[in-house]
């Protein structure tokens, strides 16, 4: 889910910064074929359930593996994934708005709002894909 | 059209609302609720478990503040979403799109500074 969420995201900004007037056969020419705003309802439902998932699963990270992790004094590690959750719920307050901008938009609105609204959201899908990854392989580090 | 553009405030109030609360809830840690996952327990309000027994509780019994702050600030940001969706939209010429992208970003940034304590550690 996290990994389909990944590549819907990462899609649809890439293809909203990429020129609007690329080279033809180009790789950017083919990816702006496929309609970004396809992307809009599958990100939504993606993103709520992975966040969903997230708080379930955080209950036993908080009471299974971060005691462990403090013993370590892998302090950094659990300041970035404190901010992993921060984002993520900053993320989430931002999915209606997201959704409107790509489905209901409207004339005068900015196109930059809409990519920079994309391309936050595309920040925390990264981050928490990146942290979480990191913490779930720590253990190993330097063993 | 009318109900669209009703939720159109709504989204927008709501996602900036929420970014602005989240902080506040943050920095003054204001939880609507504490769990306490290893008994499953949900006590209202924030409570650190050393004000009231001991030091070495907290690592013991681990609360989680997260679930809180985060109900905290939906809770506040959907009243105000509630009250944009609720005003005329002739009132929503004076918005600036970009405060949609913008205060997230800040208040993103605020989280990082929020939790700088941890790198010094």
């Amino acid at each position: 889910m996290a990994v389909a969420l990944l590549g819907a995201i990462t899609h649809q900004t890439l293809g909203t910064w990429a020129s609007v007037h690329p080279r033809p056969g180009s790789f950017f020419g083919r990816f702006r074929t496929v309609p970004s705003a396809s992307f809009a309802n599958a990100i939504v439902v993606l993103y709520a359930l992975a966040a969903i998932l997230g708080a379930i699963v955080y209950l036993y990270f908080r009471v299974d593996v971060r005691p462990g992790l403090e013993q370590a004094g892998h302090w950094p590690a659990l300041g970035f994934f404190d901010i992993k959750e921060h984002f993520i719920s900053i993320g989430a307050a931002l999915l209606p708005a997201y959704w409107v901008c790509w489905r209901r938009p409207r004339s005068d609105d900015p196109g930059r709002m809409r990519a920079a609204l994309t391309s936050i959201l595309a920040f925390i899908v990264w981050w928490g894909f990146l942290v979480g990854h990191v913490l779930n392989n720590i253990r190993g580090f330097g063993s | 059209m009318t109900s669209s553009q009703s939720f159109r405030r709504f989204a927008f109030a709501y996602g900036i609302a929420f970014a602005v609360l989240y902080v506040v809830a943050l920095k003054l840690d204001l939880a609507l609720f504490t769990v306490y996952p290893s008994f499953g327990l949900v006590v209202l309000g924030t409570h650190h478990s050393k004000d009231v027994v001991d030091p070495a509780l907290g690592f013991v019994v681990p609360a989680m503040y997260w679930y809180g702050w985060t109900a905290t600030a939906a809770l506040g940001a959907l009243v105000v979403g509630l009250v944009a969706a609720l005003l005329p939209q002739r009132w929503m010429r004076r918005f600036w799109p970009g405060w949609l992208w913008v205060v997230p970003a800040v208040a993103m940034s605020a989280c990082v500074y929020l939790t700088m304590p941890w790198f010094r550690l």
